[in-house]
């Protein structure tokens, strides 16, 4: 039996990682870096359920998270395939270029423009263009078939 | 061979055409240009079945027998045919209700006497003349068999009418010719004139309609009963009806005062919506939209009858109201005055005989008003033979439109005398008889009417008139007569007439009067002998305006007439075939001699002074041996000569568009020809504010209840719009979306697990 005051500490450094994991995922753009902070919840519930366990001398809370493990595992293949798949058809790891599905009536979401950097600006050749250009569909533009 | 009993020839007069018309209904597609058999076929059994009876009638009454100087005695014959609706126990308030246990209940019963019998062989043998007419008139119309079949329901209904024995009976038949005459007037439904003129014609029948449904109402609560006939109950008390024997013979049978007066009221706003009088008289102008055998059947012969009739049958009611019945009067000579204005500048054939229509029955309500045997008795006379020269002369105006083309306005022809002979001549039969020149129809009728308002504005000169007519003594008009002589004699069953004291008293002044009566009084009746007498040169006048107008002066036809053909050569107009013209000479026979005989031979007051309704000891003691008046028959005759002579040197031998008559009128003229502005009036009146009530109800019904209802469904809407909002399609906001609710879920926990 370990002393009280030991499960808090591993309850509160599981809630520090599954926080963190969480915040996480809310807040990056980057597919990887969500399924990283993804992983990093499911370690915060191992701490957590690890220290209850040996809180109360049960064994059933280690094989849990000896479970957890192996399903993070297998998860983590899935989740990779499923992000290279993403990447192959938009050719970005963000997950606001995913947004066709939203109602009719909502304005694409996209990014505040960042101010050019003032540089010297090239004299390219510029040739004027010939015919009319068509008209950009920024969903289309992401459909591509490879990289 | 079935039983002839006259009861089932009763029944055979209206169920004939009935059957008539159902045939023509199912048959008339596949008879093709023969459809008008069953019809005619059914009224012209009808006919000879109403003829039968009418004989029947006759020597039972005792017609044309002499030495009959008694007072009449009522005859009828009733048929019930089945109950058609009881309620036991109803309970009628009133002054004459039987304590008795008044059951409510309407027998299908049919009653025969002298007014319903002559006014059966009225309606059947016109009916049957008109019918014959339309083959010829609505020969290749696409609506051939619906006609037919309409005018064959028009004779049924309108026999019914007559021959019901029971006021709730009479409304509901009053009602079915109004739909027919509402069915034929818009006969060519696609002509949005015709349409409306329909409309119209029921509209402001209805107004009437309401008038008899709440005399209806007022009659039973004060009589107990709606049967004209006595009805005996099963326990052996007999339910006396209101124009049953019982009754009759009472002499204190019949209410007065403001009840009565109300009735009366309403009986006579019932008769003006029929048959066209002042103020519901607009629709029988518009009503000649339909087709003129339709118009001469029923605005001419028939169905504007159907008030004379009511009024006819009420008369023990009437004469009960002095108020009323004087108002009667006030009613129908003011009606034919201002129609006869009317008509003296109309330029359309056949809206001068509407008008004329109207004016002669306003002559017949002049003459039931009077409330004598006398008067009754000349407006029926008048009813036949007015019946007999309008069908005429709407014929004559249907055969010339026939022919011209459909033009009927009679400035763009002329002269037609030498391009149709026989309509001309029966037309002018036809006209001297409306004019009242002698010796034709018209002029014996209208002369009774003027007797009979002159009897009443100069009482003692006539009853001197009378007293010393050679068939002896008599006459209620003079009180002081206790009837000592031959007059009446208490003979028949008990309860044939038993009074012998003449009731003048309720010539006089009423028993219990009401306000109304006080325009009773001999300077009204004064008055309305004047104006029928003026309006009698009138009518002359109009007529034969209308007359030389068409059938003399230079021969002109307008170019419609040449595109008409008959199949022929195609050519330019001709006389109309003969099931048009025969017709026209039976009834020009008709007009020439109907007068004269039904005159000489006093039989038509004979035998209508046996109706019951007439028998009324008030009625009946006023009756007068018959003679003729010459003093009014050279006023009248005076009159008509003057209208005449004034039309001729107007019109006679000159182009019927040339300078009309009516520049002399000045300012008149255009009130008499925008109709005294009565349309306008009730244009303003009534129709303005009733379109205004129905355009806010539009407005009401478009924005606010449909706004409301557009209100609730945007309720959803907006609750969608709100919702939809979260659909972003980005993950990371449904993410945050599915965390918010669990950190709900899960303070909620906690803060029920703390406290």
């Amino acid at each position: 039996m370990t002393p009280a005051p030991l499960v808090l500490n591993g309850l509160v450094v599981g809630a520090i990682l599954f926080a963190l994991g969480l915040v996480g995922i809310l807040a990056r753009r980057n597919l990887i870096v969500m399924f990283l902070c993804a992983e990093l919840m499911l370690q915060g519930i191992s701490v957590s359920l690890v220290s209850w366990s040996r809180h109360h001398g049960d064994w059933g809370g280690h094989v849990l998270v000896i479970f957890v493990l192996t399903v993070a595992a297998c998860e983590a293949a899935v989740a990779l395939v499923f992000v290279l798949q993403a990447f192959s058809r938009t050719g970005r790891l963000d997950s606001a270029a995913w947004q066709s599905l939203r109602e009719s009536n909502l304005p694409r979401v996209v990014d505040h423009e960042l101010p050019a950097v003032d540089t010297v600006p090239h004299m390219f050749p510029r040739l004027t263009p010939a015919g009319i250009e068509p008209p950009v569909d920024e969903d289309a533009l992401l459909e591509r078939e490879q990289v | 061979m079935p039983d002839l009993s006259p009861s089932t020839l009763l029944v055979l007069v209206p169920l004939l055409p009935l059957v008539g018309a159902i045939l023509t209904v199912a048959l008339g597609r596949v008879l093709g240009p023969r459809a008008h058999l069953p019809a005619v076929a059914g009224i012209a059994a009808s006919a000879a079945v109403a003829i039968t009876l009418l004989v029947g009638m006759a020597r039972e009454v005792g017609v044309g027998e002499s030495g009959h100087d008694h007072a009449a005695r009522p005859v009828e014959m009733v048929t019930t045919l089945w109950e058609w609706a009881s309620v036991p126990d109803a309970q009628a308030s009133g002054a004459d209700a039987s304590s008795a246990a008044t059951s409510f209940s309407i027998p299908v019963a049919l009653r025969l006497d002298p007014l319903t019998s002559t006014l059966l062989v009225i309606i059947t043998f016109v009916g049957l003349l008109v019918a014959i007419y339309s083959i010829g008139y609505m020969h290749g119309d696409p609506g051939y068999p619906r006609f037919f079949a309409l005018v064959s329901m028009f004779v049924f209904s309108m026999t019914m009418l007559v021959a019901a024995s029971n006021f709730l009976l009479v409304y509901v038949f009053w009602e079915a010719v109004g739909a027919c005459s509402y069915l034929l007037i818009g006969f060519w439904f696609t002509k949005p004139e015709a349409a409306k003129a329909a409309k119209k014609a029921f509209l402001v029948n209805r107004v009437g309609d309401f008038g008899l449904a709440v005399a209806t109402f007022l009659l039973w609560m004060t009589y107990g009963t709606l049967n004209f006939h006595d009805t005996s109950l099963a326990d052996g008390t007999t339910v006396p009806g209101i124009l049953g024997a019982t009754r009759l013979a009472d002499a204190a049978g019949y209410v007065g005062g403001a009840v009565g007066t109300a009735i009366c009221l309403l009986l006579l706003l019932a008769a003006c919506g029929k048959s066209a009088q002042l103020p519901l008289h607009v629709w029988l102008p518009d009503a000649m939209e339909g087709p003129t055998p339709a118009s001469a059947l029923i605005h001419a012969a028939t169905m504007v009858t159907a008030g004379i009739y009511l009024v006819a049958r009420s008369a023990p009611l009437f004469v009960a109201c002095p108020g009323a019945l004087t108002l009667v009067s006030v009613v129908g000579a003011t009606t034919a005055l201002i129609a006869a204005l009317i008509g003296t500048v109309q330029n359309d054939l056949k809206r001068v005989l509407a008008y004329s229509t109207i004016s002669q029955l306003g002559y017949m309500f002049a003459s039931l008003g009077t409330g004598t045997l006398l008067g009754f008795t000349a407006a029926i006379f008048h009813l036949v033979t007015h019946a007999f020269f309008k069908a005429l002369l709407f014929m004559g105006a249907g055969s010339v439109m026939h022919s011209m083309g459909g033009v009927i306005d009679m400035r763009r022809f002329g002269g037609l005398r030498r391009v149709m002979p026989i309509t001309a001549a029966t037309f002018l039969v036809g006209s001297l008889a409306l004019a009242g020149v002698a010796p034709f129809a018209g002029f014996f009728s209208k002369d009774e009417i003027l007797a009979s308002l002159h009897s009443r504005g100069w009482p003692d000169a006539h009853g001197e008139q009378h007293e010393s007519a050679p068939a002896g003594g008599h006459a209620a008009l003079n009180p002081a007569f206790q009837g000592s002589g031959p007059a009446f004699q208490a003979s028949g069953p008990v309860f044939r007439l038993a009074s012998v004291t003449p009731d003048a008293a309720q010539l006089a002044g009423g028993v219990r009067g009401s306000g109304l009566d006080a325009i009773n009084s001999p300077a009204t009746w004064r008055l309305l002998f004047w104006m029928s007498l003026v309006t009698a040169g009138l009518t002359a006048f109009y007529t034969f305006r209308a007359v030389f107008m068409t059938f003399t002066g230079p021969t002109r036809v307008p170019e419609e007439a040449a595109h008409h053909s008959h199949g022929g050569a195609g050519s330019a107009a001709h006389e109309s075939p003969p099931s048009m013209t025969i017709p026209l000479v039976i009834l020009a026979g008709l007009s020439a001699v109907s007068g004269w005989w039904l005159f000489s031979s006093h039989s038509l007051a004979t035998f209508l002074a046996a109706t019951p309704s007439f028998t009324a000891p008030s009625v009946a003691s006023t009756a007068v041996p018959p003679v003729f008046h010459w003093d009014l028959a050279i006023q009248g005759t005076l009159a008509a000569a003057i209208g005449i002579v004034i039309a001729a040197l107007g019109h006679l031998g000159k182009r019927s568009d040339g300078p009309q008559m009516e520049r002399f009128l000045g300012p008149l003229e255009t009130l008499f020809a925008n109709r005294f502005y009565i349309d306008q009036i009730y244009a303003a009146l009534i129709v303005k504010p009733l379109e205004l009530l129905a355009t806010v109800a539009a407005v009401f019904d478009r924005y606010v209840i449909d706004g409301l209802v557009d209100l609730l469904a945007r309720i959803p809407l907006g609750l969608g719009g709100i919702v939809r909002q979260f659909q972003s399609g980005l993950l990371q906001r449904y993410a945050l979306a599915g965390v918010i609710g669990m950190l709900l879920i899960v303070l909620a926990l906690v803060a029920r697990a703390m406290g």
